[in-house]
């Protein structure tokens, strides 16, 4: 079984570091998992994109056309991936900076305002871990347990103050219900 | 060193690796998308009291390596394509000179500058090389992190065992990628260089390390001698990977990080019904030209699926001698030809082939 | 009976004079041999080899040589050096080698300031390929690709290298000195000893540009050779130091 993420958003958000997150989190799960992002020039300005593919066996294609989840942190990132979603497939998008349009009938959508709850809890800069909460609530394949391992795991000893802060965004979602 | 996996990049992992291999110099020019194993090792370097050059280019990169190995420490350089093709002279010469110059090839778009999409453009240049002259590299081809690692290791191992300069051929996908790998370490034995290092002509008599020739006798012999010992190299580090080979009809072959696109492919295939299995060169440069004929006389016909035009189909094509069908399922660069791509060209193909074989 | 002359003892026993009659590299690789024995380094030595009629260095002297090629000297050498710091390093190639094909390497290598120290012979031609224009061929001199003479609007002009050199922060000693006469070659000898010493005390690259006569392909007599350095290049490329860093950072 394997399944695939699309994660994009706009640089300074905070996606390839939210992809790491959850790449790791597969792996401390004992799955078999590979990260791959847009590079070098591509990544000047405009959107930035991580791809991961977990599976239970070896990871066939690192780089797929199309994708199992799309996780958009903004509009641009949207109008792109809502097209690569396969048939049956999910894409979270954030709503403080995405409007609600739904122009495919055969995807399912959810909306979160994740920039707005990054803000509550006095950052913007953790709209990225707020996402992967939402993501987490919404697919069966991500766990939050171990999304929270993951994100001790990838803050370091270095960081460790931010903790706190990060496993809060993690459970910012939890209470809210999703559209 | 702890065998715990860790998330890692290709790039940061060939890097690690060079440093676990106990890589005593750096010297290299940046170039995406290869640049993080010279980022990463600048401060490493520097940490370890080891040597570290941001040199002024790739021919000045390589030619560092070259002072530095003929030392009889470890060093390296990495780059990709383009930059890769200014450093062919200098290989030309480490051959010659037997050098055991390491060279990390993290593939981007050619020709010409061409841009940083992952491809493998560059199967000739590395086997058969852009120097003059006749000489040859030992080419090896991760197709994932934890070989990034694995290969690096023995990059630094045969280069010095052999005094034969080695690429590790990757590619922009590898190089890019995260995937969970154990970094180990280094498994080889240190080799015994102090029979040729240059470290001064102090108790022993002074050593000349060079290609120039003046007398045509000499010139000969040592052209045989290199290809003698490549004989050598063929015999005893020829590598490669087997999947489901026994009972196949047709063998996907693929090199670097391809492997894993085929190889999801014939799963696919087979619960299809098609006897499918897969052929993996590790060591392109000495290519497994033996075994592919073995196979080749069991009739099993072979599809190589490889992101540039054709470049090791002709190795293929060459080691089949006629035997069997070969056929090429390709794209030039970008984005990697996924897995039902090559279900349905490879079904494609089968199909054409039954065509054919009713039509005569 | 007290001896006052004899081959140096970096020299090997068994070389054979391969230069051409009247080549002054035979009298720069012997002042180099000399510099060698006087500081005692022979046996600490890796020299960074080139390509051109220097090349035959490894011929002559008695040490650890590897092989570079055309241009690559310097970037060998750097190569060699931080491998081995505590070895002694140095380059011997002629102003082909040096300031064109190689120009960018041993720029670098001086404004890295690499405790390398690098010979360089001007001879304002290209000599084992037969004599063409090089990097330092002089306004007005004929060579095989320039019959008419180097005229600015075709070929551009003469590089002076001693001075280029000088001008990286890196350098701690550059000079130009010449070998047509005795006291210009013991001027000489001085002259590398100092870009020799400089690498010993740690201060950064040392620099020789050594004013060479070429009569083979000047077609010239070796005398005449001799009175065209002094009459037609020491005029364009005056002698001189034009850097020197001392122990105490001056």
């Amino acid at each position: 079984m394997e399944t695939n993420f699309i994660l994009a958003g706009f640089g300074g958000q905070g996606i390839l570091l939210a992809g790491t997150v959850l790449a790791n989190a597969f792996m401390l799960q004992g799955k078999n998992v590979t990260w791959y992002p847009c590079y070098g020039a591509e990544m000047r300005g405009g959107t930035v994109n991580c791809e991961i593919v977990v599976s239970d066996e070896e990871v066939s294609s690192v780089h797929k056309q199309d994708t199992d989840f799309a996780l958009v942190l903004n509009q641009q990132s949207f109008d792109r991936f809502v097209h690569r979603v396969k048939s049956g497939g999910t894409i979270v998008s954030n709503s403080t900076l995405v409007s609600d349009s739904r122009p495919r009938s055969d995807i399912n959508y959810v909306f979160a305002p994740m920039t707005e709850l990054a803000n509550n809890l006095g950052s913007s800069k953790v709209t990225n871990i707020v996402s992967l909460g939402v993501l987490a609530s919404v697919s069966d394949v991500v766990s939050k347990e171990f999304l929270e391992r993951a994100v001790v795991k990838v803050l370091g000893e270095k960081k460790k103050d931010l903790l706190p802060l990060n496993i809060k965004a993690l459970n910012s979602i939890e209470n809210m219900c999703l559209v | 060193m702890d065998k715990e996996k860790v998330l890692i990049k290709g790039n940061y992992a060939i890097a690690q690796a060079a440093v676990n291999a106990g890589c005593q110099c750096y010297f290299g020019y940046p170039i995406t998308p290869q640049t993080e194993i010279g980022e990463y090792l600048s401060g490493k370097m520097q940490e370890l009291g080891r040597g570290y050059v941001c040199a002024e280019s790739e021919l000045a990169a390589i030619n560092m390596v070259m002072g530095a190995v003929s030392t009889g420490v470890k060093a390296m350089t990495s780059s990709s394509s383009c930059a890769v093709a200014l450093m062919q002279e200098a290989l030309s010469y480490a051959a010659s000179d037997e050098l055991p110059v390491v060279l990390v090839n993290v593939m981007r778009t050619g020709p010409g500058l061409g841009y940083i999409y992952p491809a493998q453009g560059d199967y000739n240049q590395a086997v058969y090389g852009g120097g003059n002259g006749d000489y040859k590299i030992i080419v090896l081809a991760p197709s994932t992190v934890q070989e990034c690692i694995d290969l690096t290791y023995r990059a630094f191992y045969l280069a010095q065992k052999y005094r034969n300069p080695v690429i590790l051929l990757a590619d922009g996908l590898l190089g890019q990628m995260m995937e969970p790998a154990s970094l180990g370490s280094y498994p080889y034995p240190e080799v015994d260089v102090s029979s040729w290092a240059l470290t001064g002509a102090k108790n022993r008599e002074a050593r000349s390390i060079y290609s120039v020739a003046r007398e045509e006798k000499k010139q000969i012999q040592h052209i045989y001698d290199l290809h003698k010992k490549f004989d050598v190299i063929t015999q005893k580090e020829t590598t490669f990977e087997e999947f489901n080979i026994e009972d196949a009809d047709i063998i996907l072959t693929a090199f670097g990080s391809m492997t894993r696109n085929i190889k999801a492919a014939m799963n696919v295939l087979r619960k299809k019904g098609l006897k499918v299995g897969v052929f993996r060169p590790v060591t392109l440069s000495p290519f497994p030209h033996k075994r592919i004929n073995e196979l080749a006389s069991l009739g099993k016909d072979f599809i190589v699926v490889e992101m540039n035009m054709g470049q090791m189909f002709k190795d293929v094509k060459f080691a089949v001698e006629g035997k069997v069908n070969v056929d090429l399922v390709n794209r030039p660069c970008g984005e990697w030809l996924s897995v039902e791509e090559i279900v349905s060209s490879v079904e494609k193909t089968v199909e054409g082939r039954k065509q054919y074989a009713a039509s005569v | 009976m007290q001896q006052v002359f004899s081959i140096p003892k970096s020299m090997k026993k068994d070389f054979k004079y391969t230069f051409c009659p009247g080549c002054d590299h035979g009298i720069a690789i012997r002042l180099v041999a000399e510099v060698i024995d006087e500081l005692g380094i022979r046996e600490d030595i890796i020299s960074s080899t080139s390509v051109g009629c220097s090349v035959f260095l490894y011929d002559f002297l008695d040490i650890d040589c590897v092989e570079a090629p055309h241009g690559r000297a310097l970037a060998s050498a750097t190569g060699v050096k931080r491998a081995r710091p505590d070895k002694f390093v140095f380059t011997y190639s002629g102003d082909g080698d040096f300031a064109s094909i190689g120009l960018a390497e041993s720029m670098h290598t001086a404004l890295r300031g690499e405790c390398i120290s690098s010979i360089c012979i001007n001879n304002t031609t290209y000599g084992m390929t037969g004599g063409q224009l090089g990097p330092t061929t002089l306004l007005g001199q004929k060579t095989t690709t320039s019959p008419t003479g180097r005229n600015v609007d075709y070929y551009g002009y003469p590089i002076k290298i001693a001075e280029h050199i000088a001008l990286c922060d890196g350098t701690a000693y550059s000079a130009r000195v010449a070998l047509d006469t005795i006291p210009h070659i013991n001027q000489a000898k001085q002259a590398i000893k100092k870009a020799f010493q400089v690498q010993l005390d740690g201060l950064g690259f040392g620099f020789v540009e050594i004013l060479s006569s070429c009569p083979t392909n000047w077609h010239m007599t070796p005398e005449d050779a001799h009175k065209r350095v002094r009459e037609e290049m020491i005029p364009v490329f005056p002698l001189g130091v034009f850097k020197e860093v001392s122990k105490d950072g001056n």
